[in-house]
């Protein structure tokens, strides 16, 4: 987060400085990605592209402060991800297998790699094992740090039901990970 | 009375109970919102913070790789110079020449009806042949306003004897200026020219008559002076 410095970065990236733009982009580009790659899949950098074109042309139009920014564009994201949805479904294509992500590995699998190993695409990949309201919801809480009216506003929910919907998938990535635990000790188990 | 108290504090129960976190819940909100988890927590909520914890990790190598072609792709999607910026500045000359313009037009129009106070209507005759202003306009001489009596009547502009204005529009002098010295010698009062005020008539300017009072060729029709000034030319001797 850039926390003071946004006022002054997003002024200058406004006003077409590179520099600026650069830095808002190192600041939320990650999060994004990891945004759009449990929610979108293998088109997670395609979508990321088209994201920051649009926020090139609007920048200048924004008002606002650091977290209205991140909720303006993981709102942006959300709506070209379901546009790309919505245009997959209407024209199936076979996988291609560029992505890491394409193809899942099961929950089990997931979670037992996770545990001997946790690193950033697999706790993303454990995380998009659930189901994809939740798994969206836990990113934008945990990973790009909103609170739960922000989520609430991007997802189109009510604040409650973002919370109860939070709250399920944390349980069931509990109850994978004590089940990891049990049913594969030859694997290291948890070592905290 | 006693049943309403009682689903009030029913209603304020069941409010609490929706409000309060279970232990689970509460560990999900600390947990959501990236917080440390005790060493009493169970092993498998450890697990998940740990877990969490590296899906919010620092950014990797792989993720900020593209950094370059998003600049590159910032720059060539920035909207043009607005041309607003330019709006300004292009369309202030525009406005002021319009408003020049138009400032002109109105005051040729007013200088040509005559409006225009004395000192700018002489300069709009001088300039743009525009009618000379009327004495009535100018500064009012002493004595000019006297009550007219009978040859004192030049000064006035008479019902149908428009002066030098009408005539300088209709490029011909009305025949109703006569030599002053004719109608206030005579001074009939009937609105008829006398005879010899007739006579002059024949002094009709020449072609060459602007209007301004100097068209009169002396001695044509005997005028005395030749000269129907507007001004005092009505020969109507009203009074």
């Amino acid at each position: 987060m850039l926390v003071g410095d946004f006022p002054e970065v997003l002024r200058r990236a406004a006003a077409g400085d590179a520099s600026a733009f650069a830095r808002l982009w190192r600041d939320t580009h990650p999060p994004l990605l990891r945004y759009l790659w449990v929610s979108a899949g293998d088109a997670a950098e395609d979508v990321a592209a088209d994201v920051w074109l649009e926020v090139a042309r609007r920048i200048g139009s924004f008002r606002g402060g650091e977290h209205e920014f991140r909720g303006w564009l993981f709102t942006m994201a959300r709506r070209k991800m379901i546009d790309r949805h919505r245009y997959e479904a209407r024209r199936p294509v076979s996988p291609t297998g560029n992505g890491e992500l394409l193809d899942r590995p099961a929950a089990d699998d997931t979670v037992a790699a996770a545990l001997e190993y946790i690193s950033t695409e697999t706790a993303l990949a454990l995380i998009a094992t659930l189901p994809r309201d939740q798994a969206e919801i836990i990113v934008l809480r945990v990973v790009v740090g909103l609170d739960a009216s922000a989520v609430a506003q991007i997802v189109g929910k009510s604040p409650g039901a973002v919370r109860v919907a939070a709250h399920r998938g944390l349980r069931t990535l509990r109850e994978r990970v004590a089940d990891a635990t049990v049913t594969s000790p030859g694997r290291g188990g948890v070592t905290l | 009375m006693r049943v309403f108290a009682a689903s009030l504090a029913e209603m304020w129960f069941s409010a609490r109970k929706r409000n309060r976190l279970s232990p689970d819940e509460a560990t999900a909100e600390l947990l959501l919102a990236g917080r440390h988890l005790g060493r009493h927590e169970p092993a498998s909520q450890r697990t998940l913070e740990l877990i969490l914890a590296a899906a919010a990790g620092p950014a990797t190598e792989r993720e900020l790789a593209g950094e370059t072609a998003a600049v590159t792709a910032f720059l060539a999607a920035l909207p043009e110079p607005e041309p607003a910026r330019h709006r300004g500045p292009r369309r202030l000359p525009v406005l002021a020449v319009g408003f020049v313009l138009v400032a002109l037009v109105a005051l040729c129009g007013t200088a040509e009806a005559g409006a225009l106070p004395a000192p700018l209507q002489r300069l709009a005759h001088q300039t743009i042949n525009a009618p000379a202003p009327s004495p009535a306009m100018g500064v009012p001489q002493p004595g000019a306003d006297v009550t007219p009596g009978p040859g004192a009547t030049g000064s006035q502009s008479a019902p149908g004897s428009s002066g030098p204005s009408q005539e300088s529009r209709t490029g011909k002098p009305s025949a109703s200026p006569k030599p002053t010295h004719t109608s206030d010698s005579q001074g009939n009062g009937n609105g008829q020219p006398s005879a010899s005020a007739t006579a002059t008539d024949t002094a009709q300017p020449t072609a060459t008559d602007n209007g301004k009072g100097n068209g009169g060729t002396p001695g044509q029709g005997g005028s005395p002076s030749g000269h129907p000034t507007g001004n005092n030319g009505n020969g109507n001797g009203q009074n």
